[in-house]
């Protein structure tokens, strides 16, 4: 199933992030994908993040179901609650598919992109995060600085909050730690490339 | 969680594209966001779409959708409506919300944990299929097609469960509109008149209107509030009976404030005293009734003075309201009432209603019974197959019906006793779609126990409910705004105007989102692996809606073209069937064992210290199916428990304060809520909205809100004649910082 191919760093990183947030399946949750996320957290220096991922997903089939049924609580339907719907308009509009999904859809639309998931809404964090991935390949900058200081960032932190306070499995408080990282300093300094 | 390098240093080593670029190697090429042309700002369209009928209670009212782009973004009545007009409730309005609740049903689940205690797992629709027809077919095979229960409710819950009725072959059916709402009335008034009255009271052209329990404006439905409001516009005269003064009440000319569980005798004094002072319609009992010396002679003992001493009421004030509807007759509305299953006594109520409507003349004349005459549409659904006799859980050895007045289906009660004795066989197969039968039947700790013992448990819902907790697997349904539905078919509200029907289908003002999926579908895929395949009748529910239209020489195409309702010309209701007929005493029923006049029964009364347990309805909320609606919950935020002021007064509680109750077996509300102090209210009983306080934390809103009454109900009653049950038996005391208050009225 993977195949996707990009030549921008930032690129990559966005939709390897965008990757991460969708329902964990074994067609794409694989040993490979684990060492990706290893050698990225290493970049990182996330020595702890590392520490803590081969217990939480030693390989095998349990533990992926442990991590479905975390991904359900977390982000579908949980006990005590959905404890972190991953819909920009929950936090901002207190609903589903609020005034907010309508105006972050028209940026898409008016930057040349369109939405195109049967029966998912366009604020889900995964298309938020492949829409800045398309950005940064196309060498968008503005938008995507734009993108960040508009529609993600205003509701990014109180979804990540509930992921790292309530998560039972250290895998998603990762991602978002990784997703928080390559977002938060957008705000304050713009982009800042290695232009080498 | 912190990394030891900063973003900018990170995006600046000449190493990223080393680091970055071969995360690609695990990435899916396929993406919700492509590239397109530029589109303008500004670009999204508004538009209104017809078509809807409402679902937030099951009037069924009629829709437009104003769209913003595809979001939905307000709701109103269809204008072209005969039936709400552009009118609709507070819940109508609040669809929005419930359509866009976050704690929705979005993808099938399935349970990886224990009943009662889930741990929901997120599977897609081939597994769960899978995994309802194996596990169905396996218990239909070891067990047999008895061994599968059906708890369904509303209009997405026929197909599936005609299909494990009629073709699977369960007799195994437990409709909660029937067995613990309406069906008393619809089998006493079928004994009585040979029709189900529904509530076709001619409100707006009565010149009396008798509500016993009804709290109409408490209860909305839009076009019966119209027809209440036209009737008292119009200068009907308003006679409540309730124990409570209730919105209704609160426009009465008289209010009789009736002590609980004795209607019946009421109803029998009026009758006996129109009998009596030959002030009945001697002339239409002549010509419809049948058995009217029995009758007669059956109600004789109840004079005024004998129902006042039982009802706790003067007796003047039953002569008042007999004069009333004697003066008056016979454009009187006796209403029939809806929920009807309160003290297991209700059938013989319900008849008595019936029968005082008929000593009024008060049938197919302007302000009494009449039911509108509808279009008719068709009713495609499974074919009923011929099945092995012998598993009707509703006969006893000699093949006599146990309840034999029962609505269709089998009584709640046989099913759970026969679910947890295994005898006459055992239940081991549970579908629940729509229903959430522990919110609903009385004894909440025998329904989880039956649902315990089952070999699997499939819940089919718009919403997590306290019964989806039980769930092995738990599929999502598209909600009234996202799908093709049922067929209306009506007359205008109001007689006195020119007389018109309309025919109205559902259909879908916005496109289903995340995988919900509609019941024929589900139905259909699980019939396929349950071996069922040759038989389904619909390869859709466009299909189906369709298929029931064609009958009245419309289709879906034709409908949408004229925004959603068909107009046509009416026909006169006041007409008379020939075939109609009243029987004031049932040979039939005597014969089976019940008194064949109408009779009262009395009922336990509370013991001291307690005071029964009333519940009722309140505009803004349809049971518990409306409780997480978050701009409902701002409306009325919890259940306040009426209580006598007087009495409140004495057992030192004042409004706000707040409280739990604990029932005469000493089993305490797990919730607490707010007590209301008025004089509006017996000492011998309380009231509070029913449906609060559920149980299950993924209704995030709603949970632990207010008491939910129906946990009280630890003992359930049944209604000898329907099996249905009778739920106002509970007696309460109340419970305030853990210590128990008594309730001193009955001391």
């Amino acid at each position: 199933m993977p195949n996707f191919s990009t030549a921008d760093p930032i690129a990559a990183i966005y939709r390897f992030c965008a990757q991460s947030m969708h329902y964990p399946e074994a067609a794409w949750f694989t040993d490979d994908y684990l060492k990706k996320l290893d050698g990225l957290l290493d970049a990182l220096g996330g020595e702890e993040e590392r520490a803590a991922l081969p217990g939480a997903c030693p390989g095998g089939r349990d533990w992926l179901e442990d991590l479905q049924v975390e991904y359900t609580r977390l982000f579908i339907n949980g006990v005590p609650h959905t404890a972190a719907p991953p819909y920009g308009s929950v936090y901002l509009d207190k609903t589903l598919r609020g005034r907010y999904s309508d105006e972050i859809l028209a940026f898409y639309r008016s930057l040349g992109y369109s939405f195109h998931k049967d029966g998912d809404l366009p604020d889900h964090i995964v298309y938020q995060l492949e829409f800045l991935s398309f950005l940064a390949e196309d060498g968008n900058r503005t938008g995507e600085e734009e993108f960040l200081r508009r529609f993600f960032l205003p509701w990014f932190g109180m979804f990540a909050d509930r992921v790292k306070g309530q998560a039972h499995h250290p895998f998603y408080r990762i991602i978002v730690t990784i997703i928080d990282f390559f977002t938060k300093e957008e705000e304050e300094h713009g982009v800042q490339r290695n232009e080498a | 969680m912190a990394f030891n390098v900063t973003r900018r240093k990170f995006l600046q080593t000449a190493s990223l594209a080393a680091v970055a670029l071969p995360l690609s190697e695990v990435i899916a090429s396929e993406s919700g966001i492509t590239r397109s042309p530029l589109e303008p700002p500004g670009s999204l369209t508004d538009e209104t779409v017809s078509g809807g009928i409402c679902e937030m209670c099951f009037w069924r009212c009629q829709l437009v959708g104003k769209k913003r782009g595809d979001r939905l973004v307000k709701l109103e009545g269809n204008p072209k409506s005969i039936d709400n007009g552009t009118a609709i409730c507070a819940r109508g309005n609040a669809g929005i919300q419930f359509l866009y609740d976050p704690d929705r049903l979005k993808f099938p689940l399935k349970n990886v944990g224990e009943r009662g205690k889930p741990v929901w797992k997120k599977i897609g629709w081939t597994e769960a299929l899978d995994e309802c027809g194996k596990r169905l077919a396996e218990i239909e095979k070891k067990y047999g097609p008895q061994g599968i229960a059906v708890f369904p409710h509303g209009s997405t819950a026929k197909y599936p469960m005609h299909f494990f009725e009629r073709t699977v072959g369960t007799h195994n059916v437990s409709e909660a509109s029937f067995f613990q709402c309406r069906g008393i009335r619809d089998t006493a008034y079928m004994a009585t008149i040979g029709r189900a009255p529904g509530e076709f009271v001619d409100m707006p052209n009565a010149k009396v209107i008798f509500l016993l329990g009804s709290h109409i404006g408490e209860n909305i439905h839009v076009s019966h509030v119209k027809q209440f409001i036209q009737g008292l516009q119009n200068g009907a005269k308003l006679v409540v009976v309730d124990p409570r003064y209730s919105a209704s009440a609160a426009k009465s000319d008289i209010w009789v404030k009736i002590k609980p569980g004795t209607d019946t005798a009421f109803l029998l004094a009026i009758m006996n005293y129109l009998v009596t002072t030959k002030k009945y319609n001697a002339e239409f009992i002549e010509e419809y009734a049948e058995g009217f010396d029995k009758f007669k002679e059956g109600i004789k003992e109840w004079s005024l003075e004998k129902a006042a001493k039982e009802c706790d009421i003067p007796a003047a004030q039953i002569k008042e309201v007999a004069e009333l509807l004697a003066a008056n007759a016979p454009n009187v509305s006796v209403h029939p009432g809806r929920h009807v299953s309160w003290y297991g006594n209700d059938f013989q109520r319900q008849r008595s209603l019936a029968c005082l409507t008929a000593l009024l003349g008060a049938f197919y004349v302007k302000g009494g019974w009449v039911p509108g005459k509808n279009p008719k549409i068709g009713k495609t659904s499974w074919v009923k197959k011929e099945h092995e006799g012998g598993h009707n859980l509703n006969e006893n050895e000699d093949g006599d019906l146990k309840h034999p007045f029962t609505p269709p289906g089998t009584p709640t009660e046989l099913i759970r006793d026969a679910a947890l004795t295994g005898k006459p066989y055992p239940i081991k197969g549970c579908v629940i779609w729509g229903q959430n039968p522990i919110q609903t039947i009385p004894d909440q700790d025998k329904m989880k126990k039956v649902l315990q013992q089952m070999d699997f448990v499939l819940c089919v819902d718009v919403m997590p409910t306290d019964a989806t907790m039980w769930a092995d697997i738990l599929l999502p349904e598209v909600s009234y705004l996202e799908r093709y539905d049922l067929v209306k078919a009506g007359t205008q509200w109001d007689f006195a105007q020119k007389h018109q029907q309309y025919i109205a289908a559902r259909m879908p003002l916005v496109a289903p989102m995340f995988e919900r999926k509609d019941q024929v579908f589900i139905t259909n895929e699980i019939a396929k692996r349950m071996g069922y395949d040759k038989d389904i009748p619909v390869k859709t529910i466009e299909e189906l809606v369709d298929k029931d239209l064609e009958v009245a020489g419309l289709s879906l195409d034709k409908l949408k073209k004229e925004d959603g309702i068909h107009l046509m010309d009416g026909k006169d209701p006041y007409t008379m069937p020939e075939d109609f007929e009243i029987i004031l005493y049932n040979e039939e029923l005597e014969d089976a064992g019940f008194p064949g006049v109408p009779t009262y029964i009395p009922v336990e009364q509370p013991p001291a210290g307690y005071a029964r347990l009333l519940y009722g309805r309140v505009p803004v909320h349809t049971f518990n199916r409306t409780q997480n609606n978050i701009w409902l919950k701002n409306a009325m935020p919890d259940n306040p428990i009426w209580l006598n002021d007087e009495l409140a007064a004495k057992m030192g509680l004042k409004d706000g304060d707040m409280v739990g109750l604990v029932n005469q077996v000493g089993f305490k509300s797990r919730t607490t809520t707010t007590v209301k102090t008025t004089p509006g209210i017996r000492k011998d009983a309380i009231f509070m909205a029913h449906g609060y306080g559920t149980a299950n934390p993924l209704m995030t809103v709603a949970v632990n809100a207010g008491i939910d009454d129906t946990s009280l109900m630890t003992k359930a009653t049944v209604d000898p004649e329907t099996g249905a049950h009778g739920m106002r038996n509970t007696f309460v005391k109340f419970v305030k910082d853990g210590k128990v208050i008594d309730i001193p009225a009955a001391v």
